[in-house]
């Protein structure tokens, strides 16, 4: 059965293997099968300035294996849309705020690339949010994922046009969370109940931030 | 089309904000058509696809301004299974002129067909938008006219414009298909607010002071006149549709 781990500063020592093992799918998905260059690392490791000690990485795990994952930084610490592509929001701007957090990196691993590994992914991000405090996400994601988003009931604002990179065409949005978006996520993968596990220490991710800064 | 000083952008992104405002799939087409004919648009269509070697039907059709002749007789051809847009559209995730949409003239005639029969009803070219949900539905948003603004800048900013109008107006089918159906009773509308907080149906019983199987037989009615799958998908539903509150 699959459920998605909140990996956190405070407790990825508990996560060794499947840390190493999560960079390295990041590697293979971005760069090996989407054909990210630039992030390309001899290592094989999918790892840069963005996996910091604010970050909070939330793993999908099948028995010992990772199918899936996302990567959240807060916007008030060093974040990619706003030190890497703030062209995308040329309309709206870069939203920052204590409770906006920015999701990247988001991918399923191919074997498990049928729906329901995506709504669970999607409900954690929602799952995360309400729990945290998080009001909005702002995201980076391929356009074509817009009605996907959409499907899973999450209300998306777009920051600016759909532009091409690296032949893809990316767009910047923010993301609502709610109760009832959560609700629509885990209706369309037949999910009931929580797709969270929190082990080891905990620490508050919001309220982190408000003191680091 | 409109002067160079015409910006797309803020086309796009008014579009965008409007169709929240906007409740029935009428007013959301009125305004497609203000919006989309500014690129020289005369003609659109948002429909899901059948299954490969499945026919279209007119119920897959979400929305349309399009030549009824032409989408009777493109469905009576059954040109869906020939038509090089619809096939380009299930293979790629990337927006495309119908003219990019490759086929073989020597050995596709009935492609060829398609193609020429599209422009006697005024869509000489295009624009498609395909869509692909994440269990499996796929769908396009398709644009025709003569004289487009088909450029490099305005193709982002009718890319977003057909995503969101695709949206509304499947939020919209969704929620009329549901209204059509039985009112929920008092009953039903309370076993699934206390079941949107999270009460078991054992908790929800106790509450309200009914054995479990008369809640369950309440859930499983209210999820049937909402066309829901199941207690949880019923409870999104009736919150969308305002049945309960959260």
């Amino acid at each position: 059965m699959t459920q998605v781990h909140v990996v956190t500063s405070a407790n990825r020592h508990l996560y060794g293997d499947i840390l190493e093992s999560y960079h390295r799918i990041r590697h293979d998905v971005f760069v090996k099968e989407r054909g990210w260059k630039a992030i390309e690392r001899t290592d094989g490791r999918d790892i840069d300035a963005y996996d910091h000690d604010n970050t909070v990485h939330l793993i999908a795990i099948e028995g010992d294996r990772v199918v899936g994952g996302e990567r959240l930084t807060p916007t008030t610490s060093p974040h990619m849309l706003n030190e890497v592509f703030p062209a995308l929001a040329a309309i709206k701007g870069v939203p920052i705020g204590d409770s906006i957090w920015e999701g990247s990196r988001y991918f399923v691993v191919r074997e498990r690339r049928v729906g329901r590994t995506d709504c669970m992914l999607l409900a954690a991000l929602q799952e995360f949010a309400l729990d945290e405090g998080i009001t909005h996400y702002s995201i980076v994601i391929e356009t074509w994922w817009l009605p996907r988003l959409h499907e899973a009931g999450f209300v998306v604002r777009p920051l600016g046009l759909p532009t091409l990179i690296e032949n893809q065409w990316a767009l910047a949005a923010a993301i609502d969370v709610g109760a009832s978006n959560l609700e629509q996520a885990r209706a369309l993968g037949g999910i009931t109940g929580s797709v969270l596990v929190r082990r080891g220490p905990q620490i508050p991710l919001v309220r982190q931030v408000e003191h680091a800064t | 089309m409109e002067s160079a000083s015409f910006d797309h952008a803020s086309e796009a992104f008014d579009f965008v904000e409007l169709l929240e405002k906007l409740r029935s799939p009428d007013e959301i087409m009125n305004q497609m058509e203000k919006s989309l004919g500014r690129f020289g648009f005369e003609h659109f269509i948002l429909t899901g696809l059948p299954n490969p070697h499945e026919k279209l039907n007119q119920n897959m059709v979400l929305a349309r301004k399009w030549p009824q002749p032409w989408l009777d007789f493109y469905i009576k051809q059954n040109y869906v299974a020939v038509d090089p847009v619809v096939r380009l559209c299930r293979n790629t995730v990337n927006p495309f002129e119908w003219s990019e949409a490759p086929f073989d003239r020597m050995t596709e005639p009935r492609a060829l067909d398609v193609m020429n029969r599209a422009s006697d009803f005024r869509m000489a070219n295009g624009f498609c938008i395909p869509i692909h949900g994440l269990t499996g539905y796929e769908a396009c948003v398709s644009l025709g006219g003569i004289n487009l603004d088909l450029s490099p800048r305005t193709k982002p900013a009718l890319h977003l414009m057909g995503m969101y109008a695709f949206e509304h107006i499947r939020q919209i089918i969704t929620a009329n298909n549901t209204s059509r159906f039985d009112r929920l009773t008092q009953r039903e509308r309370e076993v699934l607010t206390w079941t949107a907080v999270g009460k078991t149906s054992a908790e929800v019983a106790e509450i309200m002071n009914l054995s479990k199987r008369t809640v369950d037989e309440y859930s499983v009615r209210a999820a049937r006149k909402l066309r829901a799958q199941n207690k949880t998908h019923a409870v999104v539903k009736a919150l969308q549709q305002r049945l309960i509150s959260p």
